[in-house]
């Protein structure tokens, strides 16, 4: 039965549901590589850049890179602490996000932040990467915590 | 300087009230709201049959739950059989809406195009909306482990606090700035008094206000951050030929540009020396700066250096009346600042702290009340701005807002600065009397 929100004007409630395939392809390796406790990022030999986020194709010259495993320790480039998120993670709040730098990579790598103390983070502190035992197969299955 | 092949003009523009949720109309009557000013309302001589074609500008189809919503729109408003098409570029779709139609009547393809901007974002509710703007950001990465575009926007914000030492106090004169302005335009969502579709209870706010508002995501709070609303604004340009018959008073572009920038920030270089130079800067300002990194957007910055190229624009804050800037966050109004060479890099915050981009200052930004104090409406928006700039070149600000507190007196060159996702794309385009 239709839910209906007001009479005048007339709204009613459409409920929306969606399961999609969704294919990493290329980029499929960095998720199972987690599984297996490895941070892998994708090298350019041509132009000598590493991108993590791994980009299958080199964004400079266009041609394929190759998987490396890069070291787990690294720096807060910059960090913010959430109150408020999209509908899906509202759960989550509050929770930090920073961007962070590991020594021969060319980007920064946004991630989640865990501590439980979110008034200490600051710009250039060290991390360790931390990944997931029972993974989702997401994102979400690496993270960072000071060290 | 760069000649096209024609020279073209804006002509009229027509704004609805902007609300948290108009409800009353759907997208398409809002449309048309819109459609009625520009034609009705702006001393023109121009039947709804000389248009000769429309760009339809909206972003998500996640919010409208329409695919083609485009034809719907066109349809709606008369224009079968003539022919149309939709732009979309996250939040710069607006801006993007106004080049793809200077682009069409430059070229000699049309000679009368509407330009149709809105947005319905009432249609889910807020954290549902944030979550689908957050769509706009990369969903494999950046997503899925809770980003969201205030967040994105604070983690920036915090770095070019970290490199140039930008305050929050800095930061919310831009958000007093921006609401208090919207309190002299009607069409404004904070106006409470204007109105009739307003949000209760807004009004003008103080430093302290936003100091004291809750945090969203820090450094950013609630009073930081742009409004989601519903709403539609149009635009007419035409050709030489036919503006001058269409009006006594046509607005010329005279410069367009578009930047843009990896989806992710994070991915964005970070060169030293990497900053393109604008004519007026010089390289050993910024030898030594990481560029553009997460602190500053390139996108916007090439974007201007493409439009000033083709205005012959050299000196941006003695050139340029006003700017209609894409304040979508109060750190983002300060780091274009900046990317629009309004001040060095670095200078963002001091520029709003001398009053500089206030009303009365050397170069107003935001006279209507921008993002944060008027609307965000996406698809609209860039439109908006369009229509905001015409009516300040045209000396009519103020009788369109209800008020003369708005009007840029003299105004004779406006900038407006259309601007997505994390600085992905960036859309300027320059207009004189």
């Amino acid at each position: 039965m239709t839910e209906v929100y007001s009479i005048e004007p007339l709204v009613i409630k459409i409920p929306y549901e969606i399961e999609y395939r969704h294919s990493y392809g290329e980029t499929s390796p960095f998720f199972l590589n987690i599984a297996q406790g490895k941070l892998t990022a994708t090298r350019c030999d041509h132009c000598k850049m590493t991108y993590l986020p791994p980009r299958g194709d080199c964004p400079i010259c266009l041609r394929e890179t190759r998987w490396i495993e890069i070291p787990d320790v690294g720096r807060v480039h910059s960090f913010s602490t959430m109150f408020f998120a999209g509908e899906k993670f509202l759960k989550d709040i509050p929770f930090s996000l920073a961007y962070i730098e590991f020594d021969g990579v060319d980007t920064v790598f946004l991630t989640r932040l865990k501590t439980n103390d979110p008034k200490k983070l600051k710009i250039g502190m060290k991390v360790k990467m931390h990944m997931s035992r029972d993974v989702e197969w997401k994102a979400s299955d690496v993270w960072a915590e000071p060290i | 300087m760069i000649i096209l092949p024609r020279k073209v003009a804006m002509v009229s523009g027509g704004l609805t009230y902007f609300s948290k949720a108009r409800r009353d109309k759907t997208q398409e009557a809002l449309a048309a709201e819109a459609a009625r000013m520009a034609l009705f309302e702006n001393d023109i001589n121009l039947e709804k049959e000389d248009i000769d074609g429309s760009v339809v500008s909206y972003f998500s189809d996640h919010f409208e739950n329409q695919l083609l919503f485009g034809a719907t729109i066109h349809d709606y408003l008369g224009l079968n059989p003539k022919p149309s098409v939709r732009i979309e570029g996250g939040g710069a779709t607006g801006g993007l809406a106004i080049r793809e139609a200077y682009a069409q009547v430059a070229s000699g393809l049309l000679d009368v195009v509407m330009v149709i901007g809105f947005e319905k974002m009432s249609e889910v509710n807020t954290s549902k909306g944030n979550e689908f703007i957050a769509l706009a950001s990369d969903t494999d990465f950046d997503f899925p482990i809770g980003g969201f575009y205030s967040g994105y926007y604070a983690l920036m914000a915090q770095r070019h606090m970290h490199e140039f030492g930008t305050t929050e106090e800095q930061m919310a004169m831009v958000a007093v700035k921006n609401r208090n302005n919207a309190q002299y335009n009607k069409f404004a969502q904070t106006n409470s008094k204007m109105n009739p579709y307003g949000m209760k209870n807004m009004g003008k706010i103080t430093i302290d206000d936003v100091l004291k508002s809750p945090y969203v995501a820090y450094p950013l709070k609630r009073l930081d951050i742009c409004l989601m609303s519903d709403g539609a604004a149009v635009a007419i340009l035409a050709s030489e030929e036919k503006a001058k018959k269409i009006t006594d008073d046509p607005v010329w572009i005279i410069g367009s540009g578009v930047g843009t920038d990896a989806m992710r920030a994070g991915d964005r270089p970070r060169k030293r020396g990497g900053v393109p130079l604008l004519p007026h800067e010089k390289k050993e300002w910024y030898s030594n700066l990481e560029y553009p990194g997460i602190h500053s957007f390139r996108a916007g910055r090439e974007a201007a250096r493409q439009a000033y190229k083709q205005a012959g624009i050299t000196n941006p804050l003695k050139q340029i009346d006003l700017i209609e800037l894409h304040d979508a966050y109060t750190s983002s109004e300060i780091q274009t600042y900046e990317d629009l060479g309004l001040t060095k890099y670095g200078g963002g915050g001091k520029l709003v702290e001398e009053g500089v981009t206030q009303i009365d200052g050397d170069l107003p930004v935001n006279p209507s009340g921008g993002l944060i104090g008027s609307m965000h409406a996406v698809g609209a928006t860039g439109v908006m701005q369009a229509v905001e700039a015409f009516w300040q070149l045209q000396g009519k600000a103020g009788k369109f807002h209800g008020s003369d507190k708005t009007q840029v007196k003299g105004a004779e060159t406006a900038m407006i600065h259309s601007h997505a996702g994390t600085g992905t794309y960036v859309a300027v385009t320059i207009m004189r009397r």
